[in-house]
C-alpha cells in the first residue's frame, strides 16, 4: 500500500507538471494580452505599450517565459497579478477563498444530508405514489437549466417579494465605520461552522454504537441543544458580539444563493442514495433482519442505509473537488466575490498569474482527491486490487 | 445450409432479447414518460423543415433567425402619473398598463392626445393563432426557435454523448483489461483532464476558437470521454474482468483480443449505453450555460434564447413576457429530464437488482 502511494505521488507530480506546462500555454494561446487596452487609450505615448510588456516580462519569448514560470512556482514564487498590481495572486486567493468556502460548505452539508435522507425514503416507500411524485420533483431539480432557475428565484424572492437582497454578500452601507475586514468576520464565521459540525458529528459517532433508539435519539437531540445554548454565549461573548450584526449581514445575503444551490444540489444525492440502496434491499442479510422480526425502521436506517452510503459518500468527495469548478456560474449570477469569479475573470482578462494560481490551486484538489477515491476504493471492494492499478 | 440455420438462430434470439428488454422497459412507468419527452422534441425538432419544405410556413416570417413578421395592435394613449401610488396604478412599473402606451414615449408622432387610440407594432407579441408562443424582442417567431433550438440539442448532445463514450468505454476496458503501464498512463491522462475547470477551460478554447455546434459536440465529447468517464467505465469493466467467463475464455486459448472484443466490452456495452443517455443530459446543460454567457457562435439554440431575453431586460419583468421566459428554459428543462428518466428505464433493464421483483 505504501509503495503504491509513493508511486502515484511520483505520477502525480509529473502530471502536475505537465498541467502547468499546458495550461500556461493555453493561457497564451488567447489572442491579445491583459495590456491590449493601453493601445486604445489616445493619452499615453506611444511606447507606453512597449514598456509595460518590458516591466512584466512578456515581450520574451513564450518559451523562455514558460520556463522562467515554472521554474519560480517551484520555488513559491507566484509572481504579481497584473490587473490588481501590487498584489500577489496568494492574496487574492486567500482573501477570495474564505468567502466560497463559508456558501458551498453551508450548501454542500445541507443538500449531503436532504438528499440522502429523501433517497433513503424513497426506495423503501418504492411503488407508493408520494415516491413517484418526490423522484419527478427530484429529477427535475437535477436536470432544472440552472441559471433559470437561479434568475427566476431571484425575481420572486428578490424583486416580487422583496424579502431577501439581490446580489452582492453585504449591503456596503452597514460596513463604513465597520472596526475590521469582512474577511475577519468569514473566517470567525467558518470557524464556528467547522466546529458545530464537528460537535454534531462527534455526537453522531459516540451514540452509533448505543443499541436503544430512544437512547440514541436523546443523545442527538441533547446535542443539537448544547450546539443552540453554545452558540448562543458565543455570539453574545467577547469579539464576536461587535462581529455579530456584521456577521447577520452577510448570513442575510447567503440565504438565497444557499437555498437556490441546495434545491438543484440534493436531487443528484437523492437520487444516487436511491440505485444504490435499492441494489442493497436485494441482499440476503436484509432478509435475514426481516426473518428475525427487527422492525422496519430500523433495517432501513442500520442495516440498509448504512451499507448504501459508501458510494454515496465517494461521489460526495468528487463533489467537493468541483466546490470551486462549479461556484463559477452561481457567483456569477449572485455576484458572490468568491473563488469563482476571481477565476473567471483572472481568464477573461488574461491576467496570466492570477489565473494560473488559481488552476493549480484547482488542480492539487483534483489530484489529491482521486487519490483519496481510489484508495478509499480499494478498502470498500477487495475484489479490485490496487495491484492491478498499476 | 447449417451456417444459415445458425444465423436465422441468432438472429430470432436477438429479437427475442429485444422483444424481453422492451417488455421490461416498459414497466417503468418514469421511463415510458421520458420517452414520450424525447420523442416529443424529436417530432417538433423534425417538423420544422416539414413545414418549411411544404410551404405551410413562409420562411421570410418563421425563420427562426431573420423571419420577421410586424404584429399590429391598437393601444390606449394615457399619461403616466408623476407621484405614485395613484388610484390606478400602483408603482411606476405599473403604467403603461396592458394595452395603453405612455403619451410621453409618443414625442415622434405629434397629434395624438390622451384617450385616442393609437395604432402600432408591437414586438415582442403575445401569442397569437398565427404565433402559437409570440414572437421576440426582434418579431421573430418563439415557436420556430424552440424548434431549432431542439435540433441543435439532439445533434450536441447525441453526437457528444455517443463520441464521448465511445471514446471512454474502449479507453477504460483496454485500462481494466491490460492493466499495468497502460491503465497507469491512462489514468493520469484523465487526471490531467479532470485538473481543468470545465467551464473556464471551456471559456479559453471559445476565445481563441469560433465553436460552432459540431465542433462543441466534438471538444465536449473528447473531454467528457478523456475525462472522468473513463475512470467509471473502467471500474464496471473491472468487476466484469474478475468474473468466471472470462477466466474460461482465457482457458480455452482465447486471445487477448478476442476475449476483450468478444467478452469484456459486450458486457460492458449495457453500462456504457447507459452512460451516454446520462450524458447526453449533460451535453445539453453545457451548451446552454455556453450559449447563455454569450460564448457560442450559434445562430439560435436554447441557451441563446434565454441569454438574448436576459440581455433585453425581460426576465426581471416578471410573467408579464412570459413567452419569453419560460418556454426555452423548461425546454432544456425537460428534454433533459426526458433523457434522465429514459437513463433510468435503462438502468431498470439492465441492473436486475433494481427491478420491483
Amino acid at each position: 500500500m505504501a509503495e503504491y502511494i509513493i508511486r502515484r505521488t511520483f505520477q502525480m507530480t509529473i502530471v502536475f507538471f505537465l498541467f502547468l506546462i499546458f495550461s500556461y500555454l493555453l493561457f497564451n494561446a488567447i489572442p491579445g494580452n491583459a495590456f491590449s487596452n493601453l493601445l486604445l487609450n489616445p493619452n499615453l505615448p506611444p511606447d507606453a505599450y512597449q514598456r509595460v510588456l518590458e516591466i512584466y516580462g512578456l515581450d520574451k519569448p513564450l518559451l523562455e517565459r514558460t520556463q522562467m514560470y515554472i521554474v519560480n512556482f517551484f520555488k513559491g514564487d507566484f509572481g504579481y497579478s497584473y490587473k490588481y498590481f501590487p498584489k500577489t495572486p496568494i492574496e487574492l486567493i486567500s482573501e477570495r477563498l474564505p468567502r466560497t468556502l463559508m456558501l458551498f460548505s453551508i450548501v454542500n452539508i445541507v443538500a449531503f444530508y436532504t438528499g440522502f435522507f429523501i433517497g433513503k425514503v424513497l426506495a423503501w416507500r418504492r411503488g407508493s405514489k408520494a415516491e413517484t411524485w418526490i423522484t419527478v420533483t427530484s429529477v427535475f431539480s437535477y436536470t432544472v437549466f440552472y441559471p433559470w432557475f437561479a434568475l427566476m428565484m431571484l425575481w420572486v424572492f428578490g424583486y416580487k417579494l422583496g424579502w431577501l437582497p439581490i446580489g452582492k454578500f453585504l449591503y456596503p452601507e452597514k460596513w463604513y465605520d465597520a472596526p475590521f475586514d469582512s474577511d475577519v468576520v468569514f473566517t470567525s464565521m467558518i470557524k464556528f461552522t467547522v466546529v458545530i459540525s464537528l460537535i454534531q458529528f462527534a455526537a453522531y459517532l459516540a451514540s452509533r454504537g448505543i443499541e436503544s433508539l430512544s437512547l440514541r435519539r436523546n443523545i442527538r437531540f441533547g446535542s443539537l441543544i448544547t450546539i443552540f445554548a453554545g452558540s448562543y454565549f458565543y455570539w453574545n461573548n467577547g469579539d464576536a458580539l461587535i462581529q455579530k450584526p456584521y456577521a447577520s449581514d452577510i448570513a442575510f445575503h447567503m440565504i438565497l444563493p444557499v437555498m437556490v444551490v441546495t434545491v438543484v444540489a440534493f436531487a443528484g444525492t437523492a437520487l444516487l442514495t436511491r440505485t444504490t440502496m435499492m441494489e442493497v434491499l436485494k441482499e440476503d442479510y436484509i432478509l435475514t433482519a426481516r426473518a428475525k422480526g427487527i422492525s422496519q425502521k430500523r433495517i432501513r436506517d442500520r442495516h440498509a442505509a448504512r451499507t448504501a452510503l459508501l458510494p454515496v459518500v465517494t461521489s460526495f468527495i468528487f463533489t467537493i473537488v468541483t466546490i470551486i469548478d462549479g461556484s463559477v456560474l452561481t457567483e456569477q449570477i449572485f455576484s458572490w466575490p468568491g473563488m469563482g469569479q476571481l477565476l473567471l475573470q483572472s481568464v477573461l482578462e488574461e491576467d496570466i498569474p492570477v489565473a494560473m494560481a488559481t488552476f493549480s490551486f484547482v488542480g492539487v484538489f483534483a489530484l489529491i482527491a482521486h487519490l483519496l477515491a481510489d484508495v478509499s476504493y480499494s478498502y470498500l471492494d477487495p475484489r479490485i486490487r490496487i495491484k492491478s492499478q498499476g | 445450409m447449417e451456417e444459415n440455420f445458425n444465423q436465422d438462430l441468432q438472429k430470432e434470439l436477438r429479437r427475442e432479447a429485444i422483444k424481453r428488454n422492451w417488455q421490461l422497459f416498459k414497466q417503468s412507468k418514469l421511463g415510458m414518460i421520458g420517452l414520450y419527452i424525447v420523442i416529443f422534441f424529436l417530432f417538433l425538432a423534425l417538423l420544422q423543415p416539414f413545414l418549411f419544405l411544404t410551404g405551410i410556413w413562409n420562411k421570410g416570417v418563421y425563420d427562426p433567425v431573420v423571419g420577421y413578421e410586424p404584429i399590429k395592435d391598437t393601444l390606449l394613449v394615457v399619461e403616466c402619473p408623476k407621484e405614485y401610488p395613484t388610484e390606478k396604478y400602483e408603482s411606476y412599473q405599473d403604467c403603461p398598463a396592458k394595452g395603453e402606451v405612455n403619451v410621453k414615449k409618443l414625442y415622434m408622432a405629434p397629434g395624438v392626445e390622451v384617450g385616442d387610440m393609437y395604432e402600432t407594432f408591437i414586438q415582442p407579441a403575445p401569442p397569437s393563432r398565427r404565433h402559437i408562443l409570440g414572437t421576440d424582442s426582434l418579431g421573430r417567431d418563439i415557436f420556430s426557435q424552440i424548434m431549432e433550438g431542439s435540433q441543435v440539442a439532439f445533434i450536441l448532445g447525441l453526437l457528444s454523448a455517443t463520441l464521448g463514450v465511445g471514446i471512454s468505454t474502449i479507453l477504460g476496458t483496454i485500462a481494466a483489461f491490460f492493466g499495468g503501464k497502460i491503465d497507469a498512463y491512462l489514468m493520469r491522462q484523465s487526471d490531467l483532464i479532470l485538473m481543468l475547470p470545465s467551464l473556464p477551460l471551456l471559456f479559453i478554447i471559445s476565445a481563441f476558437a469560433e465553436l460552432k455546434v459540431w465542433h462543441l459536440a466534438v471538444v465536449l465529447g473528447v473531454l467528457g470521454g478523456l475525462g472522468g468517464s473513463v475512470i467509471t467505465i473502467k471500474s464496471q469493466a473491472l468487476q466484469v474482468k474478475v468474473k468466471p467467463f472470462v477466466d474460461s475464455a482465457r482457458i480455452t486459448g482465447g486471445s487477448n483480443m478476442k476475449i476483450l472484443f468478444s467478452h469484456v466490452l459486450p458486457n460492458v456495452a449495457p453500462l456504457a449505453l447507459l452512460f451516454m443517455v446520462f450524458s447526453v443530459t449533460g451535453a445539453i446543460a453545457s451548451e446552454s450555460v455556453l450559449s447563455f454567457l454569450g460564448l457560442l457562435n450559434i445562430d439560435m439554440s436554447w441557451g441563446i434564447m434565454i441569454y438574448l431575453s436576459q440581455t433585453d431586460g425581460f426576465i426581471f419583468s416578471g410573467m408579464r413576457y412570459w413567452w419569453l421566459i419560460l418556454p426555452a428554459g423548461l425546454a432544456v428543462t425537460f428534454l433533459a429530464g426526458g433523457f434522465y428518466l429514459v437513463g433510468r428505464g435503462l438502468d431498470d433493464v439492465f441492473n436486475p437488482r433494481l427491478r420491483k421483483r
